[in-house]
């Protein structure tokens, strides 16, 4: 016994001291790397950009070689997933070794603005000839725009919702394809005939509620109602709107594939699986589809609409896409802010905001290029992104602490009952409720 | 042996070569282990600010919060379940292995390896293709056993699952602790029990149990409280849209959850202390029962 109690503690020593080791090991390479990135910036000239969308990083890549051409500064992008991506940046900004450049998002990015970690764009930008933030999307120059006018990122790209679905499956079951006309209704009732005449070896859609940006929150603007108000103080998710938006969106997840299949095998992975015939995605998801291996069976649709008040169009008001955009911010300790605000500069130009609508990344941040974008993907038509533009846009809901009142959204005690069991709509009235005040009480925690 | 208060020119130098030689480790400790500690206990006194900013001090208020809080007892909860079926099971079924491989047969030492590995392997790759054999679409299980169940995605049932992946990749550990023990009985006692006529279950129960149950109480405390530190196995199985989620993360998860996701450190602190508390509770208890479950020859 004596001598397993020895040898464990031996083991667990060594392990100690490998650990020790290994994270001091880890940390340092960690901080040289950075550190040598951020301060060879003013001598050799190197930067360090995060992003967290491996898609993207091709493309962006390839931008960012033309900027060092003419700044003779190597620009390196690494991807780090968006869960770690987070963890990273808080960490960062509180040891002070955040990337010279990297993105931000709606859910965090006023917490990093309120903390000066972000490099003050204004003083650059009135410099600057090549920007000019009345050309871009306002939600999103508005995002990053402090209250005391102070702008911590510029746009870099916006991005929109569109329906998905898979021709085979439709003409496999004899269901009419998705059009431009369609309501929340229609896309009911096909989805309901698919499921039900496929004897649910297929999904008529899949909806994974927790990418709220891309399902159920666009519904709910449809209805008239909102998720976080104008003024991002309150919310109508509670009223008689916002109740009969997420009416439609149970009937819809009753007849689509239940959340335990959405949440093990991901909308994604079901539809490309032709497990499923109709999701919605975002525009940035469009690079996956396309270089999918049944690419020439998915088209893209018009989101639907609701039709409100019943006179069979769609009026002002009845048909909106979420958009966001991310925007290109500097840590406010960069070695190099000059190299780190031009190549930002660049990114968001005219000229970087074509080519990366051109290479097929994203949608402009900046206005009137999104028809470059349309035209990225020879063979597949996804102009319902760009179309949608003539209707109505909201940004994504946002307040200080976003996360927080979304991650409870989707707990017991908010959805969770109601999306469990969509068979029941008293379940999701009472979510409604739930919902109107967790977001009420979340916001007056801020 | 000269009995001396001073220490000789010799022994100095070994003192001084000692301290020398632990003092990587020492600082290691200080540095990782005893300071990260105590400011944890700090900091579930405060509510702290972004970015490890201006911590104001609230005295027990995160305390109050945590205790009234149902999802801290909820996943407290969860971790005692995981750990009723990692501890019994890993531990019953490590046994009756050990029992097996310790006779002198060809091939055992290919078998203990086989139990190993699960050892060797990254738990969060281990966690990645469970994932994969859960899968209620795509998975082996439901391939193999012709059924459409949602391993990891119905509530009342994920809990279990989860609980098998940690019965599975602990057994082989548990299983040489074993093994080391049982080398240590001494073949007399089955030779003279055999001479009387005992049969190889009564031997099992009544010389190996007994004998072993030294080995037996140092395995079940170190994977009681492993136990009861679970994470990687719910975080890389469960995703955060998982509606099995709430029954099925433990108490460190939902430390992740408000320090790392929500950035509420002081609140995740608090439910650190509060684990930490609640494994020494167990520890005491435990010890307690050493004195009248273990049998010392």
């Amino acid at each position: 016994m004596k001598k397993i109690v020895a040898t464990l503690l031996a083991m667990t020593m060594l392990l100690g001291l490998t650990a020790c080791g290994g994270s001091q090991g880890s940390g340092s390479t960690g901080s040289a790397g950075t550190g040598s990135g951020a301060s060879s910036g003013s001598s050799s000239g190197t930067l360090t950009v995060n992003i967290w969308d491996s898609n993207q990083q091709a493309g962006l890549q390839q931008i960012a070689d033309e900027w060092s051409k003419t700044s003779g500064v190597t620009a390196k992008i690494e991807v780090v997933d968006w869960d770690n991506y987070w963890t990273l940046l808080e960490a960062g900004a509180s040891g002070g070794t955040m990337p010279d450049v990297f993105w931000t998002h709606s859910n965090t990015v006023q917490l990093y603005m309120d903390n000066d970690v972000l490099l003050k764009l204004n003083d650059y930008i009135d410099k600057d000839d090549a920007i000019d933030l009345d050309n871009y999307y306002e939600g999103i120059v508005k995002l990053y725009t402090r209250a005391d006018g102070n702008v911590y990122a510029l746009p870099k790209d916006h991005d929109t919702i569109a329906l998905l679905y898979n021709k085979a499956i439709f003409d496999k079951y004899g269901v009419e394809y998705p059009t431009a006309d369609w309501t929340w209704e229609d896309m009911y009732e096909a989805a309901k005939a698919i499921t039900e005449s496929s004897n649910g070896e297929v999904y008529g859609m899949a909806m994974n509620v927790s990418n709220n940006q891309d399902s159920w929150y666009n519904i709910v603007y449809d209805y008239g109602a909102c998720i976080i108000n104008d003024t991002h103080d309150g919310t109508t998710i509670g009223s008689a709107e916002g109740k009969a938006a997420m009416e439609m969106a149970r009937k819809l997840l009753s007849v689509g594939a239940p959340q335990s299949v959405v949440a093990e095998t991901g909308t994604e992975s079901l539809f490309k699986s032709e497990k499923c015939a109709m999701i919605m995605q975002g525009s940035w998801m469009i690079n996956s589809y396309y270089t999918a291996e049944h690419h020439d069976d998915y088209y893209w649709s018009l989101i639907p609409y609701a039709d409100v008040n019943g006179n069979g169009q769609c009026d002002s008001g009845e048909r909106y896409s979420a958009y966001n955009g991310l925007g290109w911010a500097a840590s406010a300790a960069t070695k190099n802010p000059d190299a780190a605000y031009s190549l930002i500069s660049y990114f968001c130009s005219k000229e970087g905001q074509l080519e990366q609508a051109k290479l097929g990344v994203t949608m402009g941040g900046m206005k009137g290029i999104s028809e470059e974008f349309a035209n990225a993907f020879p063979g597949m038509d996804v102009s319902a992104f760009v179309d949608i533009e003539d209707y109505d846009l909201f940004f994504r809901p946002y307040t200080r602490k976003t996360t927080i009142w979304e991650d409870a959204l989707q707990q017991t005690g908010g959805f969770l009952d109601a999306w469990q069991d969509p068979s029941d709509p008293a379940l999701m009235e009472k979510a409604c409720d739930n919902a109107q005040t967790i977001i009420e009480n979340a916001i007056a925690a801020e | 042996m000269k009995a001396s208060n001073k220490l000789s020119a010799a022994a100095k130098s070994e003192a001084r070569w000692g301290w020398a030689f632990i003092a990587p480790t020492m600082l290691g400790l200080f540095v990782l282990n005893f300071y990260p500690a105590i400011n944890t206990v700090y900091q579930s006194f405060c509510k702290t600010g972004d970015f490890g900013r201006g911590n104001t001090f609230v005295g027990l208020a995160n305390y109050a919060a945590a205790f009234s809080a149902g999802e801290t007892w909820h996943s407290i909860w969860n971790t005692i379940k995981y750990a009723l079926i990692e501890v019994p099971f890993g531990v019953c079924i490590a046994l009756v292995l050990a029992v097996f491989l310790n006779k002198k047969l060809k091939g055992t030492s290919v078998y203990r390896t086989i139990f190993f590995l699960p050892m060797v392997c990254a738990p969060a790759a281990v966690a990645m293709v469970w994932k994969w054999l859960y899968n209620q679409q795509f998975g082996l299980l439901n391939n193999i056993f012709h059924s459409n169940v949602a391993w990891i995605s119905d509530p009342h049932i994920a809990w279990i699952s989860i609980g098998v992946i940690g019965v599975w990749s602990v057994i082989g550990y548990n299983m040489v602790l074993f093994i080391s023990g049982l080398q240590e009985i001494p073949g007399d006692y089955y030779e003279a029990s055999s001479i009387d006529g005992a049969t190889g279950i009564r031997q099992f129960f009544h010389i190996t149990v007994p004998l072993l149950s030294p080995t037996t109480f140092f395995i079940v405390q170190t994977r009681v409280i492993g136990a009861l530190t679970v994470f990687d196995l719910m975080f890389m199985v469960i995703d955060k849209t998982n509606i099995a989620l709430q029954n099925t993360q433990s108490i460190v998860y939902l430390f992740y959850t408000y320090a790392f996701t929500n950035g509420n450190k002081g609140y995740g602190a608090t439910l650190v202390v509060i684990l930490v508390a609640f494994i020494m509770l167990v520890t005491v208890i435990m010890q307690q029962a050493e004195k009248k479950l273990v049998y010392h020859a």
